[in-house]
C-alpha cells in the first residue's frame, strides 16, 4: 500500500494541521462584543464566542473548559488569542493551551483596568504579532495517518444512509487501514441500530458503554415525554422519507464503515490513541461538529440528503450529497456529487477512491465551499442549569 | 464539485427502486414513480419481484413488497425500523401514517 501524504503544518507537539488559523477566542459573555472588534481588525483570524461559562458547575464546567482548551489544542491553530474577564479561567486555559508549544497571548479585563477599550487595543496589537509569525509557517509532507476525521450526517434523507453515509463509511475504512484516526457522534443516530455497533467494539465493555450511551438518551427523551417523531427524525427528514429513528439510526452508522471500535470518547474528549472511536453527544451538528474539533478532529466529513450549509469554523468540513435534486441545485454548498452512485452508474469504491482523493487536496489546503462562503461557527454542548 | 461518472459497465443497470436486503419488505423509490406503475425489483438474493404501485411514491420514499400485517415488523437494511400501525397492502407507500418507532416511547 502506498503511503499517502497530505501538504499540512508541522507542530511543536501532536498531530499536524491542515490550517493554520490564528483563533480569537472569547471565554466570557462580558467580553464577546470586543472579541468580534477585535477580529474584525485581524483579516482572517477565526472568531469562536462563549457567550457563557461562568455559572456552569460540576460535569458540566468540566466539559465545557475541556471544550475551549480542545479548540485551542486542535492542531489547525497555529496561535491562540484569549479574551476573558477575570483571570482565573483565562490563565488556566492559557497554561493547558501553550503547554502544546503553540504560542498563546491572553489579554484580561481585570488586568485591563476595567476599560474595554484597553483590551481591544492590547488584544489587536498582540493577536496581529502572532498572525505575522504564523504567516512565515511552510506546508510540508505529512503522512495521511496523521489525520483525525469526525464523521456527521445532517438534514439526512434516504439517499445518505444508502448512499452518502456507506460512501463516508468505505472512506473511514480507508482511513483506519492508513493509521488515521475517525471519531463518529450523534448518540440517539445509534437507536434501533446499537445492536450492529455494539458487535464491532473492541472489547465487551465498550459495546456496553454504546449501548448503555443509547439508553441513557432513549430514556431522556422518554423521562421528558418526548415523541422522536418530529424531532428525530425532525420535519425535513420525514418530508424526505425518513419514517422513523431506527430508519435514520441505521443509515447514519453507515458512517463509521466496518473497522473495529476502540472506544466510547466523552463529549470532546480527545482519544489517545489512534483508531475509530464513538462520541456520547448531541445529535444536532453544531455541538456535535464541535465535539469533534474540540476532541482534536483536523477535517470533518459530512453527508447530507436534502442540503446543509453548517461547517465548522476550524476543521475545513467536506460536504457530500447523493440526492440527485440537490446535487443539481447545491453546487455552492455541496463539494462532493455521489448521485452517480445513487443512480447506479458508479461503483461505490470507485467514488470512495474520489473521496480520499479530495480529502487530501483539501488537507492540503483546497478549501471547502463552507470556508470559502463563512459558513462555520463553534459552539459548546451545554448539560444543565447554571449558577 | 467532482463531475460523476456517468455509466460504469461493471455495475448493473440503474434501477428506479432498490430493495437493500433479502429480509426486507420495503423497497425506496430512486426516483418519483407514479401510481399503477409495475415495478421490477432484483433482492439482494437475486430474487425477482414485481410490485404494482397503488400510489405515487416520491423520491427517496418506501413502499411495500407485500402485505404487512398491522403489527408487523416493517423491515429495511435488513433490520426492524418499526411496526406497522394498520394493514400496509403491497405497492402502498410506507411512511409515518402506517408505521411508526417501535423505541422511546
Amino acid at each position: 500500500m502506498p503511503a499517502l501524504t497530505f501538504q499540512g503544518f508541522v507542530r511543536q507537539h501532536g498531530k499536524a494541521g491542515v490550517r493554520n488559523h490564528l483563533l480569537v477566542m472569547s471565554i466570557a459573555g462580558l467580553t464577546g462584543p470586543a472579541a468580534h472588534r477585535v477580529a474584525q481588525a485581524l483579516p482572517g483570524s477565526k472568531l469562536v464566542c462563549m457567550p457563557y461559562g461562568g455559572g456552569l458547575i460540576g460535569a458540566d464546567q468540566a466539559q465545557h473548559m475541556r471544550a475551549l482548551a480542545g479548540f485551542g489544542l486542535n492542531a489547525n491553530v497555529g496561535a491562540v488569542l484569549l479574551i476573558g474577564s477575570d483571570l482565573p479561567k483565562i490563565g488556566t486555559l492559557a497554561q493547558a493551551i501553550a503547554a502544546s508549544g503553540k504560542p498563546v497571548a491572553a489579554i484580561c479585563l481585570d488586568d485591563c483596568g476595567h476599560d474595554i477599550l484597553t483590551l481591544s487595543d492590547r488584544a489587536i496589537r498582540a493577536g496581529a504579532r502572532l498572525h505575522k509569525d504564523l504567516s512565515r509557517q511552510r506546508r510540508l509532507p505529512v503522512p495521511l495517518a496523521e489525520l483525525f476525521v469526525g464523521l456527521e450526517c445532517g438534514r439526512s434523507d434516504p439517499s445518505s444512509g444508502m448512499v452518502a453515509n456507506p460512501l463516508i463509511g468505505a472512506l473511514t475504512d480507508s482511513l483506519i487501514t492508513h493509521g488515521a484516526s475517525a471519531v463518529f457522534g450523534e448518540t440517539l443516530e445509534w437507536l434501533g441500530a446499537e445492536h450492529l455497533l455494539a458487535r464491532r467494539a473492541a472489547t465487551p465493555a465498550v459495546g456496553e458503554a454504546l449501548v448503555q450511551a443509547v439508553l441513557r438518551r432513549e430514556q431522556l427523551a422518554a423521562n421528558q415525554g418526548v415523541d422522536l417523531l418530529g424531532n428525530n427524525p425532525g420535519p425535513t427528514n420525514i418530508a424526505a422519507g425518513l419514517s422513523t429513528i431506527e430508519e435514520k439510526s441505521l443509515g447514519a452508522i453507515a458512517k463509521s464503515g466496518s473497522a473495529a471500535i476502540d472506544g466510547l470518547l466523552a463529549y470532546a474528549r480527545a482519544p489517545a490513541t489512534a483508531g475509530l472511536y464513538a462520541m456520547d453527544a448531541p445529535a444536532y451538528s453544531p455541538e456535535s461538529l464541535s465535539g469533534f474539533v474540540a476532541a482534536g478532529a483536523q477535517m470533518l466529513l459530512f453527508s447530507t440528503g436534502v442540503g446543509n450549509s453548517y461547517v465548522s469554523l476550524l476543521a475545513p468540513t467536506i460536504k457530500l450529497s447523493a440526492n440527485p435534486v440537490a446535487t443539481q441545485t447545491l453546487g455552492e454548498q455541496l463539494d462532493f456529487d455521489a448521485s452517480a452512485v445513487f443512480r447506479g452508474a458508479q461503483p461505490m469504491d470507485a467514488a470512495a477512491g474520489e473521496l480520499l482523493e479530495l480529502l487530501i487536496d483539501v488537507a492540503s489546503g483546497t478549501l471547502t465551499w463552507g470556508e470559502v462562503l463563512g459558513e462555520g461557527d463553534e459552539v459548546v454542548s451545554r448539560m444543565g442549569e447554571a449558577l | 464539485m467532482n463531475k460523476p461518472a456517468d455509466k460504469s459497465p461493471a455495475e448493473p443497470v440503474a434501477s428506479i427502486a432498490l430493495l437493500l436486503h433479502a429480509d426486507d419488505n420495503v423497497a425506496t423509490a430512486l426516483q418519483a414513480l407514479v401510481g399503477g406503475q409495475t415495478v421490477q425489483l432484483q433482492g439482494a438474493d437475486g430474487r425477482d419481484h414485481a410490485v404494482l404501485l397503488r400510489e405515487p411514491i416520491g423520491l427517496c420514499h418506501k413502499f411495500a413488497l407485500c402485505e404487512i400485517a398491522q403489527g408487523d415488523m416493517v423491515r429495511k437494511y435488513g433490520e426492524a425500523i418499526g411496526l406497522a400501525t394498520k394493514v400496509v397492502h403491497a405497492g402502498e407507500h410506507v411512511h409515518i401514517h402506517n408505521l411508526r418507532s417501535s423505541r422511546a416511547t
